[in-house]
């Protein structure tokens, strides 16, 4: 896969994020700026015909382990930290009654 | 000024709002269109070298990637496992609310949730654990480990929600429960420090590759049960929130 293409998912990212007036519609915004993070390491230690790292004898042509092993300590932190900014979502549509930025920064400037 | 100015004024406004954040997103495609090339060149293949000789050696853990996790930086792990906790526990206390308990019985009202799904959740609802807890204990000599095995018993666990709609769950006790398998992996973590002097690695002084596997054994069990008490409860949180 051409890193390239990596780079083109966080930039998806980042303009939704900039762009985007919804604040559930951000958290799913910085959830694809993190795949394409998790893709962009991934690809580093790439490479064409190479065999999933597990050791056997005689085995030579294997994909670089460590950035696997650090992605996994992405996966896990990303996915509780969205379940983290949902959660806040939810407290703040309890509170606002809409999810919209507007209204946040509008009512919440008030106080 | 009239109002059709305005709008207009405003539409010119928009316009050059996305046209410098498509230019700044274009200039930043073109950085990393310029310096790609630089990646490929910095990257060094003497890590990977090194683990495919001297992993199992130094871990006795045929897959590399659990060799990593578990030995060379196991102290980064202890310490996801410690965010995954603290990322819990906020949870609990945002969602913190007057309804201590609740099912997911108005779940199943509101979706009406066909028959023929729970029908076969039953079926499947064993066959997930069984595979959860193989990826888990096969960790160390094959794909899989204590997250992603832990990952798939929390979803099993989370369907035997709708097979039995009533069941209701304490999560302060599961936090509990999770709070005292981190402490367990930090000791764990810890019993090198009397066999071999240094800590965070493998406690085992014996060549015998199976005995070194018990380590590795333990450790991806611990981790997958606190991974998936850790989903369980941001489960029920969100089910605690329903309305």
């Amino acid at each position: 896969m051409n890193p390239l293409l990596t780079f083109v998912v966080i930039l998806i990212g980042l303009y939704g994020l900039s762009t985007s007036k919804n604040i559930i519609k951000s958290v799913f915004c910085v959830t694809i700026t993190e795949a394409g993070v998790i893709l962009l390491f991934l690809n580093l230690g790439n490479f064409e015909g190479g065999s999933v790292p597990i050791f056997l004898e005689g085995l030579s042509e294997i994909v670089d382990p460590l950035p696997q092993a650090l992605m996994i300590t992405t996966i896990v932190i990303g996915s509780t930290v969205t379940a983290l900014a949902l959660m806040l979502c939810i407290k703040i549509f309890h509170h606002f009654g809409s999810v919209e930025w507007e209204v946040v920064l509008r009512d919440g400037g008030d106080e | 000024m009239t109002a059709s100015k305005l709008s207009v004024l405003r539409m010119v406004i928009l316009v050059i709002k996305h046209g410098v954040l498509l230019g700044l997103m274009l200039f930043l495609f073109g950085v990393f269109y310029v310096s790609i090339e630089d990646l490929n060149v910095l990257y060094e293949t003497f890590a990977k070298n090194y683990y495919l000789n001297n992993g199992f050696e130094d871990t006795y853990a045929r897959n590399l990637v659990t060799a990593i996790y578990l030995d060379y930086r196991l102290f980064d792990s202890i310490f996801e496992a410690g965010i995954l906790l603290i990322a819990v526990s906020g949870i609990m206390w945002i969602s913190k609310h007057d309804i201590e308990k609740h099912n997911v019985h108005f779940m199943l009202d509101k979706f009406k949730t066909p028959d023929l799904f729970v029908m076969f959740a039953r079926i499947v609802y064993p066959l997930m654990l069984v595979f959860g807890f193989y990826v888990v204990v096969n960790g160390h000599i094959s794909p899989g480990g204590g997250f992603q095995g832990g990952a798939i018993i929390a979803t099993a666990i989370l369907i035997l929600y709708y097979i039995d709609p009533n069941k209701e769950t304490d999560s302060t006790f599961i936090v509990s429960i999770e709070k005292g398998v981190f402490l367990l992996i930090i000791a764990f973590a810890m019993v090198s420090i009397f066999t071999k002097g240094t800590m965070f690695t493998n406690p085992f002084t014996s060549t015998n590759a199976d005995v070194q596997s018990i380590y590795l054994i333990v450790m991806n069990v611990l981790i997958g049960v606190k991974v998936a008490l850790g989903l369980w409860t941001i489960f029920t949180a969100f089910l605690r929130e329903g309305r």
